[in-house]
C-alpha cells in the first residue's frame, strides 16, 4: 500500500536504478563509438595509402571507393594546403562541405598538420544529409614526400547510432523491468500475486498484443510510411468481398443447421427419459470429431464422394459427387461443429430448473405448450449463445474449406493462399485482418450481451431432476434421427480406417498393409515431434489457465478487465490471423522464434488460455471463498494457498484443460500451418499434403494415428488423475 | 498454550466499497473506533448490512480499510497481509478444506508452520480431543454433521494458538440446541485459553450470553459499546432498545429534568421516571422504553394507561398478556403466574410502569 515512507523507498531505488542504467548506457555506448571511430580509423588510413597522387586518377579510385564504402565521403583538395588549394573533386555538394570545411575552427590547424605530413582527426562533426560526420585529414605525397594535395574522409556514425537505438531500448526495458518487480514487491500487500499479475500481462503483451500489433502495422505501413493504400489497393478488388461474403454465408447456415441439431441433441439427453448409459454413448459419438484431425472427416468425405469417390464412382457411376463448394462445406462443418452447439445448449437446459416445467404442467398446459411457453424461452440465450460460438468457428474454419471449397472462395483459405501461394505476406494479413471484424463482434455480443440476458447461469452443476417433455412418437421421432447422424459419423470414420488397407483408392481396391510402413517411414518423426509438442504445452497452458483464474476471480487489482479481455481475445481471433501475425512477429530481434518447436508451443498455449481460464473461473466462482481465506488466516501465503488449497480444488478444470490443449494441439491447422519448418513439422498438415497429392492411404493412416495417439493421451490423464476426461464443457472446435 | 493475550484497537477505521454495477460508493464501516482488552471477548452485534462483518474482515486482514489503522497488540496491522497476522478465524461457513480430511484440515496451520510430523501429530490428537472429535480424524468434512464440521473448524483455528480469535457468525447454521451447546463451549475454551476474542453475530441472546462487551451497530456506525446488561437495562437510543429485546415505546413530552431522569407527560397523565438518557430538553418529544417485565396490570383506571387482554400465551415459567391499547398492542410479561394474578382475555385492565425499569429515551 502507498505509505509515505514506502513512496520514499521507492522513489530512492527508482533514482538509484535510473542513475545506473544512464551510466551503464552511456559507457557502453561511448565504449562503441570509440571503437567505431578508431576502426574507421584504421580503415581511412589504409584507403590514404591507396589514393593515386595525380588527381585525374582520383575521380576513378573515388567512386570505386563509395560502391564499397557508401557512408564515406571524400573530397580532394590539390596543392598546398597552406595556400590555396583547389577542390579536385566536384559537385554542388563537394563545394558545400568545403565552405563549412574552411570556416570551421580547426581548419587551419588541420591544414597546418597535413602541411607537416601528419594526419588530423578533427573533432568537429558536420551535419550532412542527416547524417553526423567527423572529418579526417590526410596528406597525399609523391614519391619524394613532398605533399601534393590533402584528402579530406568524411566518415558517418550510422552504425553507431543504429546501436545507440538498441541499446536505449534495451536500458529502457531493463530500467522499467526493474522498477515493475520493485512497485510490486513494495506496494503490493502480496508481492507474489504482483509478480504473477506482471508474468500474466507480459505473456500477453508479447505473444498477443505484440504480433497482433506487427499484423496490423504490415497492413498500414509502405515503406516506412504510414498509409491506407494497402487497404484501398485490396478492397478495391472484388475477390475480397466476394471471400467475405461466402465466409460469412459459410457461417450463417453452418451455424443455423448446427444449432438446430444441437437442440434436438441437447434435448434428447436433457428432456426424455433415457438410460444415462445411453446418454454416455451419444455423447461420447458426438465428441468423436473433436478429438480427430480436422481433415479426417473431409478425407472420408472426399473418399466417399469425392471425384473419385467410393459412393459416386464405384456405385454410382457419376464422376464428381456434390461436394465441393458450400453445400459439401456446410455438411462437414455441421458435422464437426454441432457437437460445440450440442454440449453448450446442454449446459442450459440442464441448469434450467425442472420445477418451472412441473409448475406449467400442474397449471394444465401440455407438454407441446410447456415447451413453447416455458423450456423453449428460457433456453433462448443459451441457443444464441450456441449459435454464435458455432459461427465465429465456422467462419474460422480453415481446414475444410482448404480442401473443400473448390471455387468457393472463403477468407481464410484466400489469406493462406495469399502468404504461403503467392507470397504476399501483407495481402495475406489484411484478409486475416478482414476476418476478425466477424469473429470479434460475435464474439463480443456472446460474452457481453447475451450472457447478461441469461436466466439461467451454467455452473457445471446440472439440476439432478429432470423432467420427460416428449410423448412417445415425438421421441421416436428424435431417437431416429439421432441414431441415423451419428450412424453416419461412425460410417465416415470406418471409411478413414478402411482407407488404411486399400491400395490406391479410387481405382485399385484391393487390400493392403503398405500404407502403415510408408506412412510410419515419412511421417514417424513428425507423429513423434506433434506429440512432444502438445505434451509439453498442455501442463503449460492447464497451469496458466489455473494460475489465471485464481488472480481474476480472486484478487483485485487495477487493469483486471484488461488482463481478462487479452486473455481471452486469442479465443476471437482467427487461428489464421494468429499465425500470420506470428510469422511477421517472431522471425526477427527481439525475439525469434520462427522454425523452432517452441513457436508451436506458445501458439498452442495462447491459444488454449482462455479456454483455462473460463473453465477454471466457472469452477472457482463454485468454490466458497472462505476456504481460501480460512488457509490464508492460518498463515498460508498466497503461493501456498494456489498450491495447497486452490489448484486441489479446480484441479477437475485443469485436467479437463491439460487434455484439452493436448487434444487442441493434436488437431491444430490454421495457426500451425504458417508456423511448422521441416525440423518441426506437424501431423495434420502432413495429412494435408498426403490428400492434395491423393496419397489417400497416406493420409488415412495418419489420421487414424492420431485419433489413437488422442485416445491413448486421455487413458494416460485418466490413469494420472483418476478422473475421467471432460470434453464436454468443450469452447470451440480447432478452426 | 501460555500465551500472552493481546488487546485490539480500531482507530477511526472507515470502509467504502464500489458499488460494482453502479459505481456508486457504499460506506460499510463509518469512523468506527473502539479498543478490545486482553482476553476480552466481545460481540459485533447488529443487523445484516451493519459493517460488523466488514469491520470483522478487516481485523482479519480479508479487506483494506480505506481509512484508520487497525493494531493488535502493539503491532500495526493495518497493511499486514491476511496470512501475516496472529490471529485465527472460523468462518460462518467453515470453509473447511473439502480435499482433505479432519486431521489434514486441523493439521494444516502447522504444517504451514512446518512443525515437525510427529509434533503435528501429538498436536492434532489433543485438539480434536479437547472438541470430542478423536474418533472422526479421518474423515472427510462433507460426511460431518453441521455441528462436528463447526467442531472441527474451531480445532483447526485454535490449534495454532493464535493471540486473536475471530468469530463470524459460527452458529448461524447451526439448529437451535446445538447453537446453545455451542455457545457455551467456545465461551468455556475462550476463558480456558484467556485468547482475546472479536464475535460477530445478529443474534441478541447469543451476544449477551457470550460476551464481556457488546458493541451494537447500525449502517456502519457504533450505536452503543457495553455489559450486556448496559445494552439491555440501559440502551440510549430507541434503535438499540429494540434490537437487544422485546420492548414497548410510549411517546411522551418531556417537563423537565428530575435528578437523572424526567418529568414527563404521557398525553395528558404526568409522571416522573427515574432514569434516561441525559440532556433532553423540556418541550422535546421523547419516548418512554418499558420491557416486559416493567409492566404490570392493574384494575382499570389505576394505572397510566387503560386497555384491553387481547390474548394470554402461557408459557410455563411466566404468561405472556397482549394488552390492546391506543399504542398497540404492548406485551406484558407476568412471571410466577400460579402465584399472580391472570386477567382473563378481553378483560379491561390498566398498563403500570415499574419506575426502576423503564427508561426515557431520546426520538429517534
Amino acid at each position: 500500500m502507498f505509505t509515505p515512507r514506502k513512496l520514499l523507498i521507492f522513489g530512492l531505488v527508482s533514482a538509484l536504478v535510473l542513475a545506473f542504467v544512464s551510466w551503464m548506457f552511456v559507457s557502453i555506448s561511448d565504449t562503441f563509438h570509440g571503437y567505431i571511430r578508431s576502426s574507421q580509423t584504421k580503415h581511412i588510413a589504409s584507403l590514404a595509402e591507396s589514393i593515386p597522387g595525380d588527381p585525374e586518377a582520383f575521380s576513378a579510385w573515388k567512386e570505386r571507393v563509395s560502391a564499397t564504402d557508401k557512408g564515406l565521403k571524400i573530397l580532394y583538395l590539390a596543392g598546398d594546403p597552406q595556400g590555396n588549394p583547389v577542390l579536385a573533386s566536384t559537385g554542388p555538394e563537394d563545394e558545400e562541405l568545403l565552405a563549412q570545411l574552411s570556416a570551421s575552427a580547426d581548419y587551419a590547424a588541420a591544414m597546418e598538420s597535413v602541411a607537416y605530413q601528419e594526419k588530423f582527426f578533427s573533432k568537429t562533426s558536420y551535419l550532412v544529409g542527416g547524417r553526423r560526420i567527423y572529418p579526417v585529414y590526410v596528406p597525399l605525397m609523391d614519391a619524394d614526400s613532398n605533399v601534393t594535395g590533402t584528402a579530406v574522409f568524411m566518415g558517418d556514425e550510422n552504425e553507431a547510432r543504429s546501436f545507440d537505438k538498441l541499446l536505449l531500448a534495451f536500458a529502457l526495458i531493463l530500467a522499467f523491468a526493474v522498477l515493475a518487480v520493485l512497485g510490486a514487491a513494495l506496494f503490493s500487500r502480496e508481492p507474489i500475486v504482483g509478480y504473477a499479475i506482471l508474468v500474466l500481462f507480459v505473456i500477453v503483451g508479447a505473444f498477443v498484443v505484440y504480433p497482433l500489433y506487427e499484423a496490423f502495422k504490415l497492413s498500414v505501413m509502405q515503406e516506412g510510411r504510414i498509409g491506407l493504400d494497402l487497404w484501398r489497393k485490396i478492397l478495391a478488388q472484388p475477390k475480397i468481398w466476394t471471400a467475405l461474403r461466402n465466409s460469412c454465408l459459410l457461417g450463417l447456415v453452418t451455424a443455423s443447421v448446427s444449432t438446430l441439431i444441437g437442440y434436438v441433441f441437447a434435448f434428447y439427453t436433457t428432456r426424455t427419459a433415457i438410460s444415462p448409459r445411453r446418454r454416455r454413448v451419444i455423447k461420447a459419438l458426438a465428441t468423436l470429431p473433436i478429438i480427430s484431425p480436422p481433415f479426417s472427416l473431409t478425407l472420408s468425405l472426399i473418399l466417399l464422394f469425392g471425384n473419385n469417390g467410393f459412393i459416386t464412382k464405384k456405385l454410382l457411376g457419376i464422376g464428381s459427387g456434390p461436394i465441393y463448394g458450400l453445400g459439401g462445406l456446410v455438411a462437414i462443418q455441421t458435422l464437426t461443429m454441432f457437437t460445440i452447439a450440442f454440449s453448450s445448449i446442454e449446459g442450459v437446459l440442464q441448469a434450467i430448473d425442472a420445477t418451472t416445467e412441473e409448475a406449467s404442467m400442474d397449471l394444465r398446459a401440455g407438454k407441446l405448450k410447456t415447451f413453447l411457453k416455458v423450456t423453449l424461452p428460457l433456453s433462448l440465450p443459451g441457443i444464441l449463445s450456441a449459435w454464435l460460438l458455432v459461427f465465429t468457428t465456422a467462419i474460422a474454419d480453415f481446414a475444410n474449406p482448404l480442401l473443400l471449397a473448390g471455387g468457393f472462395k472463403v477468407l481464410s483459405v484466400e489469406a493462406y493462399l495469399e502468404v504461403v501461394g503467392m507470397s504476399r505476406v501483407d495481402h495475406g494479413t489484411v484478409y486475416a485482418l478482414v476476418l476478425l471484424l466477424p469473429t470479434i463482434v460475435a464474439f463480443l455480443v456472446q460474452r457481453y450481451w447475451i450472457t447478461r440476458r441469461s436466466y439461467v447461469t451454467v455452473t457445471g452443476k446440472p439440476s439432478t431432476r429432470l423432467y420427460d417433455l416428449t410423448s412417445p412418437p415425438v421421441k421416436a421421432a428424435l431417437a431416429g434421427f439421432i441414431v441415423l447422424f451419428l450412424g453416419f459419423i461412425v460410417g465416415m470414420y470406418l471409411t478413414i480406417v478402411a482407407g488404411c488397407f486399400v491400395r490406391n483408392w479410387g481405382i485399385d481396391y484391393s487390400f493392403t498393409l503398405e500404407n502403415f510402413g510408408e506412412a510410419f517411414r515419412r511421417g514417424g518423426k513428425s507423429m513423434l515431434d506433434t506429440t512432444t509438442l502438445a505434451a509439453i504445452s498442455a501442463p503449460i497452458a492447464g497451469f496458466l489457465g489455473m494460475t489465471a483464474a485464481y488472480i481474476l476471480v480472486r484478487k483485485r487489482f487495477p487493469g483486471k478487465r484488461l488482463l481478462e479481455f487479452l486473455i481471452l481475445a486469442p479465443f476471437a481471433i482467427p487461428g489464421t490471423l494468429v499465425g500470420i501475425s506470428f510469422v511477421l512477429a517472431f522471425n526477427k530481434a527481439p525475439i525469434v522464434l520462427v522454425g523452432t518447436g517452441a513457436i508451436l508451443v506458445v501458439a498452442y498455449v495462447i491459444r488454449e488460455m482462455p479456454f483455462g481460464l473460463e473453465n477454471g473461473s466457472s469452477t472457482l466462482r463454485q468454490v466458497d471463498p472462505a476456504i481460501e481465506e480460512a488457509a490464508a488466516d492460518l498463515g498460508a501465503g498466497p503461493s501456498a494457498v494456489f498450491r495447497t488449497i486452490t489448484l486441489p480444488l479446480i484441479r477437475p478444470a485443469f485436467v479437463s484443460t491439460m487434455s484439452f490443449t493436448f487434444v487442441r494441439a493434436m488437431t491444430a491447422v490454421s495457426t500451425i500451418i504458417f508456423l511448422v519448418s521441416p525440423n518441426w513439422y506437424h501431423m495434420t498438415v502432413l495429412v494435408y499434403n498426403y490428400s492434395e497429392n491423393v496419397k489417400f492411404g497416406l493420409a488415412s493412416v495418419t489420421s487414424v494415428t492420431l485419433i489413437a495417439i488422442v485416445l491413448a493421451a486421455f487413458g494416460v490423464i485418466r490413469l494420472l488423475f483418476k478422473q475421467s476426461v471432460m470434453l464436454e464443457k468443450s469452447g470451440t472446435q480447432e478452426a | 498454550m501460555e500465551k500472552k493475550s493481546v488487546s485490539i484497537r480500531v482507530d477511526r477505521v472507515t470502509k467504502r466499497f464500489k458499488d460494482p454495477s453502479g459505481g456508486k460508493t457504499v460506506t460499510a464501516v463509518d469512523d468506527v473506533s473502539f479498543t478490545i482488552e486482553p482476553s476480552e471477548l466481545v460481540t459485533l452485534l447488529g443487523p445484516s448490512g451493519c459493517g460488523k462483518t466488514t469491520t470483522l474482515r478487516m481485523i482479519a486482514g480479508f479487506e483494506l480499510p480505506t481509512q484508520g489503522k487497525i493494531h493488535i497488540g502493539d503491532d500495526d496491522v493495518t497493511y499486514l497481509p491476511a496470512h501475516a497476522r496472529d490471529k485465527a478465524t472460523v468462518f460462518q461457513s467453515y470453509g473447511l478444506f473439502p480435499h482433505m480430511n479432519v486431521f489434514d484440515n486441523v493439521a494444516y496451520g502447522l504444517r504451514i508452520r512446518k512443525m515437525p510430523k510427529a509434533a503435528i501429530a501429538a498436536k492434532v490428537g489433543e485438539t480434536l480431543k479437547l472438541v470430542g472429535l478423536e474418533a472422526l480424524a479421518s474423515r472427510s468434512p462433507g460426511r460431518l454433521s453441521g455441528g462436528q464440521q463447526q467442531r472441527v473448524a474451531l480445532a483447526r483455528s485454535l490449534i495454532v494458538e493464535p493471540s486473536v480469535l475471530l468469530l463470524d457468525e459460527p452458529l448461524s447454521n447451526l439448529d437451535a440446541l446445538l447453537r446453545e451447546q455451542m455457545r457455551v463451549e467456545i465461551r468455556r475454551i475462550q476463558k480456558a485459553l484467556g485468547i482475546t476474542a472479536v464475535y460477530v453475530t445478529h443474534d441478541r441472546t447469543e451476544a449477551m450470553s457470550l460476551s464481556d462487551r457488546v458493541i451494537v451497530m447500525r449502517d456502519g456506525l457504533i450505536k452503543q459499546i457495553g455489559t450486556a446488561s448496559d445494552i439491555y437495562e440501559n440502551p440510549q437510543s430507541k434503535f438499540v432498545a429494540g434490537f437487544v429485546g422485546k420492548v414497548a415505546f410510549f411517546p411522551v413530552e418531556i417537563l423537565g429534568a428530575e435528578g437523572s431522569g424526567y418529568a414527563c407527560a404521557l398525553k395528558s397523565k404526568r409522571f416522573t421516571v427515574p432514569l434516561g438518557v441525559a440532556g433532553m430538553a423540556a418541550g422535546s418529544k421523547a419516548a418512554v422504553m418499558a420491557r416486559p417485565e416493567s409492566l404490570r396490570l392493574g384494575e382499570p383506571g389505576t394505572g397510566l394507561l387503560e386497555g384491553k387482554v387481547a390474548a394470554n400465551i402461557y408459557l410455563g415459567s411466566s404468561v405472556e398478556s397482549f394488552v390492546a391499547t391506543e399504542f398497540g398492542d404492548i406485551l406484558v410479561q407476568i412471571d410466577d403466574p400460579t402465584s399472580k394474578r391472570i386477567w382473563p382475555e378481553g378483560s379491561p385492565v390498566s398498563l403500570h410502569f415499574e419506575p426502576r425499569l423503564v427508561r426515557v429515551l431520546p426520538e429517534d
